[in-house]
């Protein structure tokens, strides 16, 4: 599965952390990768980046081996995670050296999950290339909304699945979703972005400051049980693993209380 | 007047927007060869007269699907 958005800062790495500790949380096994060399940040999410000692790069020049680049998480150990470099530059990238790396994590993982650049060049292209489902992480904005739509456009062109003939399953995660605003007009619903974008919805998580604290920390806001966030995440993460789990309304306000709606009426 | 009761409906205006934008975009991107295409087609009116620039649209209209190709001269 890739991860992808067009737009940078949409909480793609954000969402592969979780989704990825999610799945792992539910007993499953699973890899994450980081594709976006030399902007390196899943190691930072996941709380790993004391632990890297080989990247994406080393295993693509073949000095060293799957294994010994892999780092299990301390989290979870369902949950290894295999970084980007940080200083080689993207077009170190092959497609056969690719295609390769995935083959030997199809044998050790139930899942796999490939975290793209931003933007829809080269790094990104070749993050989606071999993938069998994508997930498409989107802001309740325009720009986020429209760069997404060129990815997915790029997805339906380039990748080794469509050109088989076949098609590469797509997920929308619309992520930072403020309730409020929706309510007052503000903010474009989910159900306005499904209109536009058509792909099928996975998962909806509000906007949460806890997300800043858990990245400071390392710790993926899957782990917060308070977070309304990590909360949706746990229902993305269960339904990628197969279970049926309803959609829960993050779009009208939480019971906050008499005060928080009528602060509401006056602001 | 009172402007807690004026209604902001500002996503609606973001929805109708973005509908026709990537209405737009996807017609235009959907032919890859768009690029080369431009360049092959001043190369061959170049021979004749200078051109400044091309510009290729796909529309649909109709049912009948149509490119337009606009070529600007050099003055």
């Amino acid at each position: 599965m890739a991860v992808i958005s067009g737009k940078g800062g949409v909480g793609k790495t954000t969402t592969t952390a979780n989704v990825g500790l999610g799945i792992a949380m539910n007993g499953k096994s699973c890899v994450v990768v980081d594709f976006d060399i030399g902007q390196r940040n899943l190691d930072m999410l996941l709380g790993l980046e004391n632990r890297v000692v080989y990247d994406l790069v080393h295993v693509m020049d073949e000095n060293i081996s799957t294994k010994q680049a892999l780092i299990k998480s301390k989290m979870n150990p369902n949950l290894s995670f295999l970084a980007a470099s940080q200083t080689k530059d993207k077009s170190v990238l092959d497609s056969e050296k690719i295609k390769k790396l995935i083959e030997t994590l199809k044998n050790d993982f139930d899942y796999i999950i490939l975290d793209a650049p931003a933007g829809i060049e080269s790094g990104y292209e070749h993050t989606i290339e071999f993938a069998d489902k994508a997930i498409i992480v989107v802001n309740p904005e325009v720009s986020s909304i429209r760069d997404s739509d060129r990815a997915i456009g790029i997805l339906d062109a380039k990748s080794q699945k469509v050109k088989d003939g076949q098609e590469v399953e797509k997920y929308l995660i619309i992520n930072r979703i403020n309730p409020e605003m929706v309510q007052s007009g503000e903010m474009l619903s989910s159900s306005d972005i499904l209109d536009i974008l058509n792909i099928p919805l996975i998962g909806k998580i509000p906007e949460d400051k806890a997300i800043i604290d858990a990245s400071n920390q390392g710790k993926p806001i899957i782990l917060n049980e308070d977070s309304e966030a990590g909360k949706a995440y746990k229902r993305v993460a269960a339904r990628f693993c197969g279970e049926r789990v309803d959609f829960v309304d993050v779009e009208s306000p939480q019971s906050g209380g008499i005060f928080k709606k009528i602060k509401g009426i006056f602001s | 007047m009172f402007p807690w009761f004026k209604k902001k409906n500002s996503a609606k205006t973001a929805k109708d927007r973005l509908t026709i934008a990537i209405m737009s975009d996807r017609t235009n991107n959907s032919l890859p060869f768009m690029e080369e295409l431009k360049a092959e087609i001043i190369e061959v009116v170049k021979k004749y007269i200078d051109v400044k620039k091309v510009d290729i649209q796909r529309d649909t209209q109709d049912g009948i699907e149509a490119l337009s190709i606009d070529i600007e001269l050099e003055k």
